[in-house]
């Protein structure tokens, strides 16, 4: 009796999340699956029960640009900022009093609002006024100063470096407090079998903080994924498409053409390509601290 | 013979006597209780000033309650369509007129026909009828304009033109290429063009396309048209500049929109630059900076399918009541206040000298004749607006112009010929305007 009061008490105290659960993500998930489903015309609902809004997001030219565009800014912006995290973060695990200092420096990029970071960066890279491509040019790195965000070739690399400046801050921190936390005596262990330093940190860091890592890379995964602002405000999109991803497109079809079908399909599409990707990842991750495991 | 009232009729008399004498009682207390006013752009000078009217429609007006909110006009169809599916649209919109077309097909707005009638002489009488017309759509007025702009226009540095020779400012294409060459210097080209995929951007654009006969859609076939020659030869118009060294890197053109282009003008980095009617106004320019404004360019031939244009124009002020306008009544009065001549004197000189005014009142302040004299002539003589055309409206106008935008950087990057880029441009804006509109 005592234990199934405990049982409801539990549900009942679980209640206001599963509400607040249901309400902002399952229902407006809901509504954007029946959405592309949905045929819309000039606002109004015209039939249910239609692939049309998918059919005429694979016809679009566009779509195709903007599918391999967001896999350069979602899996090259992920590993980067993980990879540039993970340096980032070893360095600042070191004891010492300027990384004691960088730490608390080094989130203010991560501080700052997205509209104020999009905009000062869009004005250091311009091609005719902005500093990095007149510094470049005063060194004689370049012959001319660059126009980083008004060359196609470019554009879409240029975002993923101001990404990672954003990003990666946060992901150092939590690496390097996973690193500091590695008990030392497995570390001089190590050291006393003779292990080099890459061998110290491949065979006892990683593994140590394999689960830190997972963690950190499905959640840059996500933000990257969900990152609107800072490409908008600096391309719009552009040039000619050439940094068009699934979040500025999705909101030109929404919020300019009135399209929102075919915005409803793209972000099923968007929703299933990450669901996959992070459940993939995390298969095999589990599989891998398995594996750690029984060694 | 006695013709008794019984007590049914007595009350059924007394009450209808009660209302009919309540009612113009009734009508005078309507413009009362909460009225919310969403503004969408405008220049610095202008957001301040539309502020400080609204204070004086406050104070004339103190049984409504003014809720009055600005946000960026880049940000209006968002805000808007937000707001109507949520069911919170503002009672006022002031948002621009290339978008009542598609407000209307959204029943977002109502016509005004309907709800002030009776303001409508007054309003005609004090608004010039071009600009009260850009207000229209399919018959119905659907807002009260405060002003327009029109596209396309030309700003030139006198120096930079007196140094290379010239006397008057370009009046053609042919001598338009021939002057941004001569202009040009190592460190500053002679001409720079907003080419970004920003609104005002493409309709600088489509004011140079509309002058040579150009369109970028068909209403009567519903076919998009900017393969037209007209957008074509518009297109290679900036491509060519870009080739004859007149402009900055082309790289730089796609990243740099309006606004910046004008700052650059102002601080002496380029000697010419096309924007629309308010080119530096509302920025202004260095001190060691003189300049003129003057009409873009015409072309020799216009090559276009349709009638040449002198000018696109719309309302970029355009005041609109929304369809679920929960207090028409006083939406109607602000809607009054602002067409009245205190108001929209704003545009006729001193603060304001950016917009081409609606108001017939402020085309006779004597600041608007100094600032803009051949405007003022040229609306004295009645030809401003002779051969001016609204600017693209539509439903899909938006679908439309992005597409162009696209195509518009890629024939500048050279990724495609102009002809090529406006091909597949049609391909894929007839492709969004036949799933927009079933």
């Amino acid at each position: 009796m005592t234990m199934q009061n405990d049982r409801l008490l539990a549900y009942f105290m679980i209640l206001p999340v599963v509400a607040a659960v249901l309400a902002f993500v399952i229902g407006p998930t809901y509504n954007v699956g029946t959405l592309s489903l949905t045929k819309i015309v000039m606002g109004q609902e015209r039939g249910f029960g239609t692939f049309s809004n998918f059919t005429a997001l694979t016809s679009d030219p566009v779509f195709w640009l903007v599918m391999k565009n967001t896999a350069i800014w979602i899996l090259g912006g992920t590993l980067m900022c993980v990879l540039v995290g993970l340096g980032v973060g070893t360095f600042l695990a070191i004891d010492s009093r300027m990384t004691t200092g960088l730490r608390a420096l080094i989130l203010l990029p991560w501080v700052l609002p997205d509209v104020v970071t999009a905009m000062a960066w869009k004005w250091m890279l311009h091609g005719q006024v902005g500093i990095i491509g007149q510094t470049l040019e005063s060194t004689g790195l370049t012959e001319e100063t660059i126009s980083f965000l008004g060359d196609p070739k470019l554009v879409m690399w240029t975002l993923v470096v101001v990404l990672i400046w954003r990003k990666m801050p946060l992901v150092a921190l939590i690496l390097c407090a996973a690193i500091r936390s590695v008990p030392d005596d497995q570390i001089e262990a190590a050291r006393m079998d003779g292990a080099t330093a890459f061998e110290r940190f491949r065979f006892v860091v990683i593994p140590n903080i394999a689960f830190s890592l997972t963690a950190v890379t499905v959640i840059s995964m996500i933000w990257i994924t969900a990152e609107f602002a800072l490409p908008w405000i600096m391309t719009g999109g552009g040039p000619a498409n050439a940094s068009q991803i699934m979040a500025t497109y999705i909101y030109q079809q929404s919020f300019e053409f009135f399209n929102w079908g075919v915005a409803s399909a793209m972000s099923v599409i968007n929703l299933v390509m990450l669901a996959s990707i992070v459940g993939l990842y995390l298969y095999i991750n589990r599989r891998s601290w398995a594996s750690e495991g029984s060694k | 013979m006695t013709n008794p009232i019984s007590r049914r009729r007595f009350l059924g008399t007394t009450a209808a006597a009660g209302a009919a004498a309540l009612a113009p009682l009734n009508s005078a207390f309507a413009a009362s209780g909460e009225l919310s006013v969403w503004k969408f752009g405008g220049t610095p000078n202008e957001v301040e000033q539309w502020a400080g009217r609204n204070d004086a429609f406050s104070a004339g007006h103190p049984d409504i309650n003014l809720n009055y909110s600005y946000f960026n006009g880049q940000i209006r169809r968002q805000k808007i369509l937000a707001g109507f599916q949520t069911k919170r649209l503002a009672d006022v919109i002031i948002a621009f007129g290339q978008d009542i077309p598609e407000f209307v097909g959204f029943d977002m707005v109502q016509p005004l026909d309907d709800i002030a009638a009776d303001k409508i002489p007054g309003w005609k009488d004090r608004i010039v009828p071009e600009v009260m017309n850009s207000g229209m759509h399919e018959g119905k007025l659907y807002g009260l304009p405060t002003y327009v702009d029109m596209a396309s226009f030309l700003a030139v540095n006198l120096d930079a033109l007196e140094e290379a020779g010239f006397d008057r400012p370009p009046a053609t294409w042919e001598e338009l290429r021939e002057y941004a060459k001569a202009m040009t210097k190592p460190d500053r080209p002679g001409l720079a063009f907003p080419a970004t995929t920003a609104p005002v951007d493409i309709n600088i654009f489509e004011g140079i396309a509309y002058a040579n006969g150009g369109r970028i859609f068909d209403e009567e076939t519903g076919k998009v048209t900017l393969n037209d020659a007209g957008v074509v030869d518009a297109l290679q118009l900036y491509v060519d500049l870009i080739a004859d060294g007149s402009t900055p890197a082309a790289t730089s053109l796609t990243e740099t929109f309006f606004r910046d282009t004008a700052q650059l003008f102002g601080q002496g980095r380029s000697a010419m630059w096309i924007g629309l009617s308010w080119l530096n106004t509302p920025w202004g320019v260095n001190d060691d900076v003189r300049w003129t404004g003057v009409p873009m360019p015409r072309p020799d031939t216009p090559s276009g399918s349709y009638a040449p244009v002198n000018a696109i124009m719309d309302p970029t002020a355009i005041l609109m009541v929304s369809s679920r306008a929960k207090n028409p009544e006083a939406a109607v009065e602000y809607l009054d206040f602002w067409s009245q001549d205190e108001q929209l004197e704003i545009w006729g000189g001193q603060p304001e000298v950016a917009r081409i005014p609606a108001g017939k009142a402020a085309w006779d302040n004597a600041e608007l004749a100094e600032v803009w004299p051949n405007w003022v002539e040229a609306y004295n003589a009645g030809s401003l607006f002779e051969g001016a055309a609204p600017m693209p409206r539509f439903i899909g106008v938006s679908a439309i112009e992005s597409a162009l935008g696209t195509a518009i950087q890629e024939a500048v990057l050279g990724q495609k010929t102009p002809q090529q880029a406006l091909d597949d441009a049609t391909k894929a804006a007839q492709a969004q305007i036949d799933l927009i509109r079933g």
